[in-house]
């Protein structure tokens, strides 16, 4: 047996005879469990109230009585984001974004009644999912476990002892190394069994798994083999430790917070009360369809009696309110994604801010590893919002082409439509974006860590030398 | 020499202890600053907004003022503004107002199709929680506490002294040490407070009661810290020990209580609400206009005897379905409000037990930035909602033309006053936490005090 496996061995006694260290690992055993669980459970049922929502509301569209169509177009369809399989794990914003939108003609509502809005300032401190726990708890424990790996033999001067034996400097750090990442992994090793349980079950796919599995371990090597290369460097224990809670501190909790803030002060966000007002004044710029003199319409209608082949809009064999109902749908639209791209652009130029310091805190690149294949980041909650505009534009015209088709045909001063037509009205049906579609969003995270591993691996290579120079 | 003015010199000796009380220093300056740049982005929005809101206003005045001006039409396109202007100890303590909206346009549509909407925010910047003051105090005070604190007796142990400091006579050296260390870090912490609260003009009560807060929780952690450090051996086991009950205390123990509350408390009621406002609102067009009517002059009998009118609509029948729409909502809109105080008043339970969540709670009370202040502004748009109805009926039921005098009577929402409270119990039960350590960790360390005599004697 190497002497590097034989120092792993001995980090893994030692472990095993330190009681508080065994406590605290059982202990985060167990909350990995109980987030595990409780979020699953969480996640089911958030799952089952929104798909009951959506066939309620379906239900209550088919169900609804001959009417205009327009009155069906204000009527609207709520939709509600089915919440992904793996937002159990990790929640992502899922908690922060509303998840139900009433789509209607020419507006276009918010998505409402987030988590977070709905809940105390509790909810801030952290939503208890194995992400969380993972994310933030293991390194502390790593850290707790490994701090004074190295520094505990350079204190007690055990160090000497066992260089003089003849344990080169390299063996030492690669014992310890060793011995620290296998507990990191073990530590990690009851999600991880989680995570393959909800495959397991058909509910995720294996490379998505694995991916997350792989991400994680990254992860919390990362913090194991800093621990031990702090400890090497540290001359004592204590200082290692306060060394490590001092970068943990800013790498996990600090950064993250504080990052925002610059972003927010870099690039405000419009508020949608002034995208509404804009918006409206620029509609009334192309034109205005109830001033008989405006020039867009009019050059609309020209257009429209010569397709017809007719003279005067009596002559049209459809509602011409109808026709023009389509036309400012088109037009509104067309503003509107306009000005969703845009705020979805500063949007991304505040993340975007935020990822550069994912060099400096790596846990912004877990984090953004993790919602991304849990499928609960912010793309795909502007992928579901994208989706849902494209399908209220579509029933929106559909509504309006019955309009201009179906009521000409129809006598009396309340002309209505047959409600059977609502029943052919496409429902929503929500495509998961697939997480390799943005597989930009996975290489980037996993490049970080993988870099901080190689930079961390890289200094222990230097340690190890300045423990050999200090042999001799 | 006088004996605090050489621990002075002895504390401010260590590079450590300067490091500590530098670093808190600037953690709770960035924070302020923080605050202040978030209340001042909050104050431009309103400002940008309120400019943008009077020129679409004035838009509306002019394409539906005339001789013969229909409110039914003004209702319909006039929206106007509500604003939630930032409380003045909001720099200190922004709680949720990013994702809460301290903006909102209101007609005189139904309110419970109004009043839930969202502004724009980026949920992925609200994910890790605001940094503010608050932050500082309740995860970083503690940290700085553990740092100078968890070495006290330990780290003269380490060194062979303890014995001969215990030998000495007079009494008052862990206290004097003790004291120093507990006034250096709360000056580092309130310093930038008070400066924040100079240019933010904030009242003297409300900063006093985050000092006070600030005095109770710190003391808390001191007492802890010197309780953790006179039982446990070595400084690394009492600083693993102090860490530990850090991480309960901030962050396991209150993510499990959100757990637990989000489960015990559905908040369902808001979805359900906003479904049954649309199906009534829709309905009206299809059910006879004298229904409609009925049900309104349920709880607006002045009108009655108003409703007849010729054709097939009238504004003061459309209006009247949207109240009718409110009004049939209104006991699920209770049950919502009641839901969302439901989980408030837990998490204020929870606040007696968890001295982290205790702290969170007063000092986001105090600055009206908490879900109870979000209610208020909703109560206070509700009440404007109401004002705007009562405006336009008359107009509307009596057939009195909207003339371009009129626009200027629409009244406007007048901004709420700032509704912070002090929370005694929470502060008495918070100040009961820190006696209770302070007084075990006093007593711990004085009994040091007996071995060492003994050992010596």
């Amino acid at each position: 047996m190497s002497a590097a496996t034989l120092i792993a061995r001995e980090e893994w006694r030692l472990l095993l005879r330190n009681r508080a260290g065994l406590i605290a690992t059982g202990l985060l055993v167990l909350l990995i469990l109980v987030a595990s669980f409780t979020s699953l459970e969480r996640r089911s049922a958030i799952a089952a109230d929104r798909d009951r929502y959506q066939t309620s509301v379906d239900r209550d569209f088919d169900a609804q009585p001959d009417r205009h169509p327009h009155r069906m177009v204000h009527y609207g369809q709520f939709v509600f984001r089915p919440i992904a399989p793996l937002a159990f794990f990790d929640a992502g914003v899922d908690g922060f974004t509303g998840n139900t939108i009433l789509l209607e003609g020419h507006r276009q509502n918010s998505a409402n009644f987030a988590e977070a809005r709905q809940s105390s300032l509790l909810m801030r401190f952290g939503q208890l999912t194995p992400a969380f726990v993972l994310q933030t708890l293991a390194p502390l424990l790593l850290i707790f476990l490994g701090f004074a790996s190295v520094a505990r033999e350079t204190e007690r001067a055990t160090l000497r002892l066992m260089l003089a034996q003849g344990i080169g400097g390299r063996s030492l750090l690669a014992g310890k190394l060793l011995g620290h990442g296998a507990i990191a992994l073990a530590v990690g090793a009851p999600a991880f069994a989680v995570l393959i349980g909800f495959v397991i079950t058909g509910s995720a796919a294996w490379p998505t798994i694995m991916l997350m599995i792989a991400g994680y371990a990254g992860w919390l090597l990362l913090w194991a083999f800093l621990s031990v290369v702090v400890s090497a460097f540290a001359g004592r224990p204590r200082d290692a430790l306060a060394i490590l809670i001092g970068l943990w501190l800013v790498m996990v909790v600090l950064l993250p917070r504080a990052l925002p803030v610059m972003a927010a002060a870099q690039t405000p966000l419009a508020t949608n009360i002034e995208t509404e007002i804009a918006l409206h004044r620029d509609l009334l710029e192309v034109g205005d369809s109830h001033d008989p003199d405006d020039p867009y319409f009019n050059d609309f209608r020209e257009d429209v009696l010569a397709r017809y082949g007719v003279e005067t809009i009596e002559e049209l064999p459809v509602q011409y309110a109808g026709l023009v109902s389509i036309e400012g749908e088109r037009l509104t639209t067309q503003i509107y994604a306009d000005a969703a791209r845009r705020q979805a652009a500063r949007e991304a130029r505040q993340n975007g801010l935020v990822y550069r310091f994912a060099l400096a805190s790596p846990l912004i690149a877990i984090r953004q590893l993790s919602m991304a294949l849990a499928g609960s980041d912010i793309a795909a909650h502007r992928d579901f919002l994208d989706q849902a505009e494209a399908f209220r534009y579509d029933f929106v015209q559909r509504l309006n082409r019955m309009q201009a088709v179906l009521i000409p045909g129809i006598e009396g001063d309340d002309p209505r439509i047959a409600a059977a037509n609502w029943r052919t009205i496409p429902r929503f049906s929500y495509t998961r974006p697939n997480p390799y579609d943005r597989i930009g969003a996975l290489v980037w995270p996993a490049g970080i860590l993988l870099g901080w591993l190689i930079a961390i691996l890289a200094t222990a290579m230097i340690a190890a030398r300045r423990i050999e120079r200090s042999a001799r | 020499m006088n004996p605090l003015g050489a621990e002075t010199r002895l504390f401010l000796r260590s590079g450590r202890n300067i490091a500590a009380l530098l670093l808190l220093l600037v953690l709770s300056a960035t924070a302020v600053w923080a605050g202040i740049a978030e209340v001042a982005n909050q104050r431009a929005a309103i400002e940008r907004v309120a400019q943008e809101q009077a020129r679409d206003l004035a838009a509306v005045e002019d394409a539906n003022a005339g001789p013969q001006g229909d409110a039914g039409y003004v209702a319909y396109y006039a929206f106007m503004l509500t604003q939630d202007p930032p409380p003045p100890l909001a720099f200190a303590a922004i709680g949720q107002r990013d994702l809460q909206p301290y903006l909102l346009r209101v007609r005189a549509l139904g309110l419970e199709a109004q009043l839930y909407d969202s502004e724009a925010y980026n949920p992925e910047l609200a994910l890790p929680g605001v940094f503010d003051w608050a932050f500082v105090l309740i995860y970083l005070l503690p940290l700085v506490v553990i740092a100078l604190g968890h070495d006290l007796v330990t780290g003269e142990r380490e060194t062979g002294r303890l014995r001969l400091l215990l030998s000495l006579p007079g009494d008052g050296l862990w206290r004097r040490r003790a004291v120093l260390r507990y006034a250096a870090v709360l000056a580092a912490l309130v310093i930038p407070l008070l400066v924040g609260g100079a240019i933010m003009a904030a009242p003297a009560g409300g900063i006093a009661v985050l000092i006070l807060t600030a005095v109770l929780y710190c003391a808390f952690w001191f007492g802890l810290t010197l309780l953790a450090g006179a039982a446990m051996r070595t400084s690394a086991t009492a600083a693993t020990a102090m860490v530990g009950c850090w991480i309960m205390l901030t962050l396991v123990l209150p993510t499990l209580g959100n757990a637990a509350i989000a489960r015990a408390v559905p908040v369902a009621k808001g979805i359900d609400l906003t479904l049954a406002q649309r199906e009534v609102v829709h309905r009206g067009w299809d059910i006879p206009k004298e229904q409609t009517f009925e049900r309104f002059f349920v709880s607006h009998p002045e009108w009655r005897g108003r409703e007849e009118f010729e054709g097939r609509f009238h504004w003061k029948w459309y209006y009247a379905m949207h109240q009718v729409g409110d009004e049939a909502v209104a006991e699920d809109a209770a049950e919502y409000r009641a839901s969302l105080e439901r989980r408030e008043d837990l998490t204020r339970a929870l606040g007696f037990v968890l001295p982290s969540v205790g702290s969170m709670n007063v000092v986001h009370r105090i600055a009206d930035t908490d879900i109870e202040g979000q209610l208020a502004y909703r109560d206070s748009i509700a009440a404007f909602h109401a004002r705007l109805r009562a405006f336009y009926y008359p107009y509307l039921f009596a057939d009195r033309p909207f003339t371009r005098a009129d626009f200027a009577m629409i009244p406007r929402y007048s901004v709420r006053t700032a509704q912070g409270s002090l929370g005694v119990w929470p502060l008495a039960i918070l100040a009961l936490a820190a006696l209770l350590m302070i007084g075990l960790g006093a007593r711990r360390v004085s009994r040091l005090g007996g071995e060492g005599s003994a050992r010596t004697g």
